[in-house]
């Protein structure tokens, strides 16, 4: 048995509530997830699957709009345990008329302070967060090597300006600016795209956080920016075993630096696994959806075999209104005839198919 | 292990040159202006406060009634009471000086004070906001400030309050658009998520460190705001009063003259108004294109 988890999703589920529409959006619907003490949790799925609201969720960045949130998060570290979503439901208010929501009220002013006050300890210090465009995620108007001291300064134990100003100099050395004396007194205007996201990653980690949560780290850079930021971010994780939460669509990136997969979509985990178990390709016992997935990453290999790239037939799911049976069931390629019934009416739970391995679907439970 | 190609002051010489040698000759030229005429009304408001000055504006020399200008010991001559037209429009920047401070301060401080609110925090604050920014809008200035001379007295001081209460709405829609399009860039999130607390965001990365210029552009033109509304409601007779100098009043008690061919009693504070106006509006733009233009690009 595992280790206490440094993270711990049950049920997390974020909807937002669209006026025109009169229903709610679920972004993320059901998510349950656990990352374990120095781990590397990878998560993919589609845009729109939850993957950024979920990261968004645990950071409590989910204030503005009429939006709803409910589940637990349990986060736990040395120096703190507590449920980030405690009592967040109180401050929402639902008006339901003959079986339809009319309105939604939220209480923002006592959401925000109720976040406050859980999260006030725990961003920045024991959660941070690499965002996905690095440039617009740095104050414009401030030297970069001024906001990395500025978060060490927030943070940890060197509260002088001398003294951040040479730890700051010393990550900026790790994350491997060159000539980082230079580099601190820069704009981010003045850094190309990989510097600016090598500074975030320095501003992140500088604090030591228990939890890095990295929302797509490389969108934005170019190809070989994003292999090098991925380098960076693997030598950072074996040097430093920061449990990490990384966010992406790209499987490749996933599979360099993930010790677990979770594979979203519709707004709930469908896969969740050991990373080297959901990402072997041609394994059978994996959920349709993570196959498909897969099959269609272009590679030399798989062109050559079938002459063309494999898509998904189909659109991505419609978060307004959720069909009653599997979420996937659509688009699946894998459904038998005897499963069909269940598929198309019964939503499948998350279960345990193999060692430490869930899936989502109807053709492993009998 | 080094694996990246840039060398340093090669990506950022563009960017490490100071702005004088990047910026346009022509706002060069306009701050330039400016700044000579903030600095002559910085001076002569020294001058006029501490007593300085070589005559006294209110010593009136019957014997030497409206001396043209270049009269022994009369710089710009005299007016209909023989009193030393220099030293009078030196005087003069009193009445507006302090009393334009204080409007400018009113504009800035309330105005970012609501534009924070409402682009920070949004929503029903917002809506709230807009409303009020827009309802004091559609007031007209002159009107207000007449109902206020009406009911207390017409001091410069009540003015400037309307002045810079009717400045609010500029400054509030600048800061709350400018905050709204700084959290498109989500670099305020990601200050969030660094455990920033809300003040030091607020304070120091959205105001002092992006709005800077912004407000000081404001200032500038809210200065050359207050002095013409004190010289138009000088002149109509419901700012400064007579005998204290202003240039308003000064216009007004010259204007009679005119047509006499005696115009410097009228022209030379006209003239003051035109100029000083028009270099803290030359320096507004310069500024603002220097410091708000090349962000954009």
């Amino acid at each position: 048995m595992m280790a206490e988890p440094t993270l711990k999703i049950e049920d997390l589920r974020t909807y937002f509530y669209s006026r025109g529409k009169q229903a709610f959006i679920r972004s993320v619907d059901g998510v349950n997830l656990e990352i374990a003490k120095g781990e590397t949790l990878g998560v993919v799925g589609e845009s729109g699957s939850g993957k950024s609201i979920t990261a968004l969720s645990v950071m409590g960045l989910i204030g503005a709009g009429p939006g709803v949130i409910s589940g637990k998060i349990r986060f736990r570290s040395t120096r703190v345990e507590k449920d980030l979503l405690q009592d967040l439901e109180n401050f929402v208010k639902l008006t339901v008329k003959d079986g339809k929501i009319t309105d939604v009220s939220k209480d923002l002013m006592g959401w925000e302070r109720k976040t406050e006050r859980v999260m006030k300890d725990l961003r920045g210090r024991e959660i941070a967060m690499i965002f996905q465009n690095p440039k617009s995620s740095l104050n414009p108007f401030m030297s970069v090597g001024r906001q990395i001291t500025e978060a060490i300064r927030l943070h940890t134990t060197a509260k002088t300006e001398s003294e951040a100003r040479e730890r700051a100099l010393s990550w900026l050395d790790r994350v491997k600016i060159d000539s980082p004396r230079l580099r601190f007194d820069n704009y981010p205007f003045g850094l190309s795209g990989g510097m600016c996201q090598r500074a975030m990653v320095a501003m992140a980690l500088a604090c030591e956080p228990s939890l890095l949560i990295a929302d797509e780290p490389t969108t934005g850079l170019d190809a070989t920016i994003q292999s090098k930021i991925v380098d960076l971010l693997a030598e950072l994780k074996s040097e430093l075993g920061v449990t990490t939460m990384l966010i992406s669509h790209d499987i490749s990136i996933i599979s360099r630096l993930s010790d677990s997969v979770a594979v979203l979509y519709g707004g709930t985990v469908c896969d969740f696994g050991p990373a080297r178990e959901i990402l072997s390709t041609g394994l059978e016992s994996k959920h349709p959806y993570t196959s498909a997935l897969l099959a269609s990453i272009p590679s030399a290999r798989n062109i050559k075999e079938k002459g063309y790239l494999q898509a998904i037939k189909g659109d991505v799911l419609d978060t307004i209104n959720v069909p009653a049976g599997c979420r996937f069931y659509s688009r699946c390629n894998r459904v038998t005839e005897k499963i069909r019934e269940k598929c198309e009416h019964h939503e499948p739970d998350l279960r345990e198919i193999g060692s430490g391995h869930k899936a989502r679907c109807w053709l492993f439970f009998d | 292990m080094k694996h990246y190609s840039q060398r340093p002051g090669e990506i950022c010489d563009l960017s490490d040159r100071p702005f004088w040698k990047t910026a346009d000759a022509v706002d060069l030229a306009y701050i330039g202006y400016g700044l000579i005429i903030v600095a002559l009304v910085l001076i002569s408001y020294l001058l006029g406060s501490f007593n300085l000055l070589l005559r006294d504006p209110q010593e009136i020399d019957l014997g030497l009634m409206m001396a043209p200008p270049g009269t022994a010991g009369h710089f710009f001559g005299t007016d209909f009471m023989g009193r030393d037209m220099l030293s009078r429009l030196i005087v003069g920047i009193q009445a507006y000086f302090l009393p334009g401070l204080l409007a400018i301060f009113i504009a800035l401080f309330f105005g970012s004070l609501l534009g924070v609110a409402a682009g920070y925090w949004g929503g029903t604050l917002d809506t709230g906001i807009t409303y009020f920014t827009n309802l004091v809008d559609s007031f007209p200035r002159l009107v207000l400030i007449l109902l206020v001379v009406a009911a207390f007295k017409p001091d410069i001081y009540y003015i400037m309050l309307v002045v810079g209460f009717t400045n609010l709405p500029v400054v509030t829609s600048l800061i709350k658009g400018k905050i709204k399009f700084l959290k498109q860039k989500n670099f305020i999130e990601a200050d969030i998520a660094l455990g920033v607390p809300t003040r030091t965001i607020v304070l120091k990365h959205i105001l002092w460190q992006n709005c800077r210029s912004l407000l000081i552009i404001q200032a500038t033109l809210g200065m050359a705001e207050a002095i013409l509304m004190e010289t138009s409601l000088s002149y109509l007779g419901f700012g400064v009063q007579e005998p204290t100098p202003s240039w308003g009043n000064m216009v007004q008690s010259g204007a009679n003259y005119f047509m006499q061919g005696k115009f410097w009693p009228s022209t030379a504070p006209a003239l003051a108004i035109l100029f000083t106006i028009l270099g803290f509006h030359l320096l507004g733009d310069g500024l603002n294109n220097i410091l708000e233009g090349s962000k954009s690009s």
